[in-house]
């Protein structure tokens, strides 16, 4: 229990600062885009920002694997990987 | 006077963002937002038939930008509440395996069907999560017993109305998996997180207290609207540009709806939850008909 406690502390760490930066960049390159400052910069920003959002929560499931590495937990490191192949699927898809 | 491909509101031309459509696309963003939360939801539920009933997006368009706002709340909100074991992390775990699955072949089906058809399933979904929230709304999964063993799914919290830690075992497993897998198609295809399926379904048939499932969902719903997202990003359906605003707004109004959220109940929450969602299901299918 304690454990899972300490996973919980560690995922909410790599959720706030995904979010943070995502949130920051994307109101820099809104306010760039609007008042057409830097017009060729704020595209790259506001992508920026929208790559760290989808990031974001498979960073959190990368963590949680590591964990249960650490811990030994073998079924929690296949589930966590299945999920990630599963993302890894819907890239595929986007782009192929 | 405007070509149709040069209208304002088009948002297939990332160009023509105006100020005045950014602050529209931020209200309803913080208004979703803030609803969202309160309902233990991504607030997608109601910012997507705003964005296609008021503004015209088409609904591959307003889908990717909610999916983006799913994803914003769920990390903002999962990273308020972690520590306070109200996440079941595990359970959590088990049913992304379903739902990430059910979102990738969502996001492919959704490239593949017309917007009309999108949309009754929008409004059919909306319906049935309805009357399934409104046929339970005095039931309690809790055990008060706190040395009661939760198993290895199950887990333990504080809860705010008792004033007590309450302990919960996790019954019906493969039925929680499958309604997992439903929300993740539905989440891609609807551009939804997905939590109006999985958390009236944990809540109902699968013992999970209702707080604990809208917090576990809203954990899960992050990596189940990225899978969405993923997709409609690689075939150009999501603009940052409009996706901007709209998270924005979203993280603004879940962070305001979280102050107030804790006071109201459970059974006021699971009435507002219905009545708006019988009101969506009725705008959606008088727009799917044109």
């Amino acid at each position: 229990m304690n454990r899972d406690r300490r996973l919980e502390v560690m995922v909410g760490e790599v959720l706030r600062w995904g979010t943070i930066a995502s949130s920051a960049l994307f109101a820099v390159g809104l306010v760039m885009a609007l008042a057409g400052y830097r017009p060729d910069r704020a595209p790259v920003i506001l992508a920026s920002a929208l790559v760290i959002l989808l990031a974001t929560p498979p960073a959190r499931v990368v963590v949680s694997m590591i964990e249960y590495v650490r811990e030994r937990d073998w079924l929690f490191v296949v589930l966590t990987l299945i999920v990630l192949l599963a993302l890894g699927g819907s890239v595929a898809a986007a782009y192929l | 006077m405007n070509p149709p491909n040069q209208n304002p509101l088009n948002p297939l031309n990332p160009l023509n963002l105006t100020a005045e459509l950014a602050v529209i696309i931020f209200g309803s963003g913080a208004v979703a937002g803030g609803l969202g939360v309160a309902l233990g939801l991504g607030g997608g539920i109601f910012l997507v038939p705003f964005l296609t009933l008021a503004l015209g997006f088409p609904l591959k368009s307003a889908a990717a930008i909610s999916l983006c706002t799913v994803i914003a709340t769920s990390s903002a909100v999962s990273a308020r509440r972690a520590g306070n074991q109200l996440i079941n992390l595990r359970l959590g775990m088990v049913l992304e395996v379903a739902t990430t699955a059910g979102s990738l072949l969502g996001g492919i089906t959704a490239q593949l069907v017309a917007d009309t058809t999108l949309q009754r399933l929008f409004g059919v979904v909306s319906i049935a999560v309805a009357f399934v929230m409104l046929g339970r709304i005095n039931r309690r999964n809790v055990i008060l017993d706190p040395a009661a063993d939760p198993g290895r799914l199950g887990g333990r919290f504080h809860e705010e109305e008792s004033g007590g830690v309450v302990t919960y075992r996790i019954k019906r497993l493969p039925l929680a998996l499958v309604a997992s897998f439903v929300a993740g198609n539905v989440s891609s295809l609807l551009g939804i997180g997905g939590g109006i399926i999985k958390v009236p379904v944990l809540n109902a048939w699968c013992g999970v207290p209702l707080r604990a499932a809208a917090a576990t969902s809203a954990l899960m719903i992050g990596v189940t609207a990225t899978g969405g997202a993923i997709i409609y990003y690689g075939h150009g359906d999501l603009r940052p540009l409009l996706a901007a605003p709209a998270v924005l707004g979203v993280q603004i109004g879940s962070w305001g709806g979280a102050q107030f959220a804790e006071r109201f109940s459970v059974k006021w929450l699971k009435l507002l939850m219905s009545a708006l969602l019988i009101v969506v299901a009725v705008l959606m299918f008088v727009r799917s008909l044109g």
